[in-house]
C-alpha cells in the first residue's frame, strides 16, 4: 500500500476506534432519545452523512444530508451556441 | 496517454464513458410488459481516444453496440465496443491513428492499408444474424448473445459493393432486404449498387447505376413497386480530401435529385426528378399509387450538419437546419422532371422518425418521431440550459387527420430516436414506443416505454441504467424469433 494511502487508512482506523470507544462508554449510561427530551425534534429516520458515505440515521440527532440538486450535467453547454453544440452532439 | 481535457464539449453528461458493461436484471420503474420478448438494440458511438482533429465529425466515433434483452418481464443490459481493425489498431497504439470522417489522407501513415470504418450507425437483424451498419463499409456481423464482433460480412461473396447503407429496408410482404451501397467501387465513385437479398440471406438481384453527382445517399424510400433514391446537397471530391477536409461539404447550388427505379427495372429505367435545395437524410415511408410515387419524410430545408460545412465558406445556418414532415409526389406520367412538395405538419421535428414497419411500402396512417416542445418545463437548475434545444417529447403524427399525440419525458430529460414495437396481430399503431432518455439531473440513461395509443398517459415503465449510456444514432427492436437468442 502506498505510504500516503496507508497513513490515511491508519487515521481513519484511529478515528473509528475512537468512535467505537465512545459508543461503548455511552452504553453504560441510560440514553434518553433526543426526540423525547426535546419535543419537536423528529425521531424519524433521516439520511445523514458520515465518513464520506450517506447512512440512515435513526437516532433523531443527525443532521439530514441533502445531496446537490442534480449534477448540472448539461451546464457545460451554457455558453455555447447552436452550432457548437450540434458540431459534437448532433443527436442529443 | 488518454487525455480528454482539451475536448470542451466532452464533459459532464457528454464525457466519453469508454467501458463495456453488463447489468443483470435492470432496475425498473413501472412494470415491463411481458409481451415484449426480444431485444432493443442500440448502435452509436463513443470515443476510445480523442479525435485527431478538432473539426472532425461525431460520425467518426468508435462504434458501440448495446442491447436491452427483454425476457418474461426481466431486462438485462449489455454494452460492447464494435471491435473493428481500426479499434484494435488504435488500442494497440494507445492513440487515435485515424483522421477525419471518410478521409484516409488524414490518417497516420501506419494504418493506410486498414479498413478505417467505425461501425456506429444502425443495428440490423436479418436472416438470423445481427449486424452493425456504417455506410462507408461492409456490414459487421455481431454475436447476438455476447455482442462480440465476428467481422465483416459480404453475403457469401455475392454482395459486391464496397459499402453498405445504414438504412436497408425489409419488405414486410416478401421478407426481402432491399439494400445498396453508394461510392460502391471506391472513394469518390458515383456508382450505386442496389441489391435484393431474400429472407434466407441470399443475394437474388443486383442493379448497378450512377448518381448525378457523388453525394450522401443515407436512406431510400421503398414501395411495393419502386425504389426512391434521394441525392442532395452534400458534395465531395478527391481534391477536398487531399486538402485534408472532412468527406462532405454542403453546396447550396446543387439541386436535390430524387431517382425512382422500378424494383425489377434496369439502370436505363431510372427517372431522375429535380427539386430545390433540401436534405432528405431519413425517410418515413413510401408507396406507389397508379402512376404516382409518394414519399413521406422529415426533410430539412438545408444542411443539417455543421460539421459538414458549406463549401462556399459561409457559416452554417441553424435556422435552415430544421426538418418538417413533408410529402413528395412524383408523377411517372409527367413529361418534366419536377415534383410536388407538401408540408404535412407546421412543427419541426427530429428527422429520426419511424413507422409501424409492418406497413412499410404500403399506405399507412401513423408516423412517430421526437420533437422539442418549448412550452414544456425544463429544470435548468438541475439539468443545464438545454431547455428548448433538446427533444423532450415523442409524437405520434396521424397523417389521416393531421393530429398529433405526445409523450413527455420529464423536465430534466431529452429523448433519442424513437422506435415502434407492434403488438402481435394488432392493428397499425397498436403497441409500444420505446427509446432512450438522457436524465441530465441524475447523470444516467433511462429506457422509456409507452403505450403508443396512450402517449399522454406517460410511460408504462422506465428501465434504469446506473450510468450514462453511449450516444445512439439508431436503435431497433428485434423480436425473440428473429435471432438465435440464448
Ligand atoms: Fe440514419
Amino acid at each position: 500500500m502506498p505510504e500516503n494511502h496507508r497513513s490515511a487508512a491508519l487515521a481513519r482506523r484511529d478515528f473509528m476506534g475512537a468512535l467505537l470507544g465512545a459508543a461503548a462508554a455511552l452504553r453504560m449510561v441510560r440514553l434518553v432519545p433526543l426526540a423525547a427530551a426535546f419535543p419537536g425534534v423528529s425521531s424519524r429516520p433521516v439520511v445523514s452523512f458520515h465518513l464520506d458515505r450517506p447512512y440512515l440515521d435513526r437516532s433523531g440527532t443527525a443532521l439530514p444530508y441533502y445531496p446537490p440538486p442534480g449534477a448540472r450535467s448539461a451546464q457545460i453547454f451554457s455558453n455555447l451556441d447552436e452550432e457548437s453544440v450540434r458540431r459534437k452532439h448532433c443527436y442529443l | 496517454m488518454v487525455d480528454f481535457s482539451n475536448e470542451p464539449t466532452m464533459k459532464g453528461f457528454f464525457a466519453p464513458t469508454r467501458f463495456e458493461a453488463d447489468v443483470y436484471d435492470c432496475e425498473v420503474i413501472g412494470r415491463v410488459p411481458t409481451e415484449l420478448n426480444g431485444a432493443f438494440v442500440r448502435l452509436g458511438g463513443d470515443w476510445l481516444y480523442p479525435p485527431r482533429f478538432d473539426d472532425d465529425s461525431p460520425f467518426s466515433m468508435d462504434g458501440y453496440i448495446n442491447m436491452f434483452r427483454f425476457k418474461n418481464g426481466i431486462v438485462d443490459y449489455k454494452g460492447r465496443w464494435v471491435k473493428t481493425p481500426r479499434f484494435k489498431a488504435d488500442l494497440a497504439a494507445h492513440k487515435q491513428l485515424f483522421g477525419k470522417y471518410r478521409n484516409p489522407f488524414t490518417d497516420d501513415p501506419s494504418v493506410r492499408a486498414l479498413d478505417r470504418s467505425v461501425q456506429n450507425t444502425t443495428p440490423l437483424a436479418f436472416a438470423g444474424r445481427l449486424f452493425t451498419l456504417k455506410e462507408d463499409s461492409l456490414p459487421y456481423e455481431i454475436d447476438c448473445n455476447t455482442l462480440e464482433t465476428v467481422g465483416p460480412y459480404n453475403f457469401h461473396g455475392k454482395y459486391k459493393s464496397l459499402t453498405f447503407t445504414a438504412h436497408p429496408k425489409v419488405d414486410p410482404v416478401s421478407g426481402e432486404l432491399i439494400c445498396y451501397g453508394y461510392e460502391a467501387t471506391g472513394l469518390e465513385s458515383n456508382d450505386v449498387f442496389l441489391y435484393t437479398i431474400n429472407k434466407q440471406g441470399e443475394v437474388t438481384r443486383e442493379l448497378r447505376f450512377k448518381v448525378p453527382y457523388v453525394s450522401m445517399v443515407h436512406d431510400i424510400g421503398l414501395t411495393q413497386k419502386h425504389v426512391i433514391i434521394p441525392v442532395f446537397g452534400f458534395v465531395t471530391s478527391m481534391e477536398r480530401l487531399k486538402e485534408g477536409k472532412v468527406h462532405w461539404g454542403w453546396d447550396s447550388t446543387k439541386p436535390a435529385y430524387v431517382g425512382i427505379v422500378p424494383r425489377d427495372g434496369e439502370a436505363k429505367d431510372i427517372r431522375w426528378f429535380k427539386g430545390p435545395e433540401r436534405a432528405t437524410v431519413h425517410t418515413l415511408n413510401a408507396r406507389t399509387e397508379g402512376e404516382k410515387v409518394i414519399l413521406e419524410a422529415p426533410i430539412y430545408d438545408s444542411n443539417p450538419f455543421p460539421f459538414f460545412p458549406p463549401v462556399d465558406g459561409s457559416k452554417w445556418d441553424p435556422t435552415k437546419a430544421k426538418a418538417y414532415i413533408r410529402r413528395n409526389t412524383f408523377n411517372l406520367a409527367s413529361k418534366d422532371d419536377g415534383f410536388t412538395e407538401e408540408k404535412l405538419f407546421e412543427m419541426n421535428v427530429s428527422d429520426l422518425g419511424r413507422v409501424d414497419d409492418r406497413y412499410l411500402t404500403m399506405p399507412y396512417r401513423y408516423a412517430f418521431t421526437a420533437y422539442s416542445d418549448k412550452q414544456r418545463p425544463f429544470d435548468q437548475w438541475k439539468a443545464g440550459n438545454l431547455g428548448g434545444r433538446v427533444n423532450n417529447c415523442y409524437g405520434r403524427f396521424d397523417l389521416a387527420t393531421g393530429r398529433m399525440n405526445s409523450y413527455f419525458a420529464g423536465d430534466t430529460h431529452s429523448l433519442q430516436e424513437v422506435c415502434f414495437v407492434p403488438r402481435k396481430n394488432g392493428a397499425e399503431g397498436e403497441g409500444y414506443i420505446i427509446g432512450m432518455a438522457s436524465n441530465y439531473a441524475e447523470m444516467r440513461s433511462e429506457l422509456v416505454i409507452a403505450d403508443a395509443q396512450h402517449l399522454e398517459e406517460g410511460d408504462v415503465v422506465r428501465v434504469i441504467l446506473p450510468f450514462r449510456a453511449t450516444a445512439q444514432v439508431h436503435g431497433r427492436w428485434v423480436d425473440e424469433s428473429d435471432l438465435p437468442f440464448a
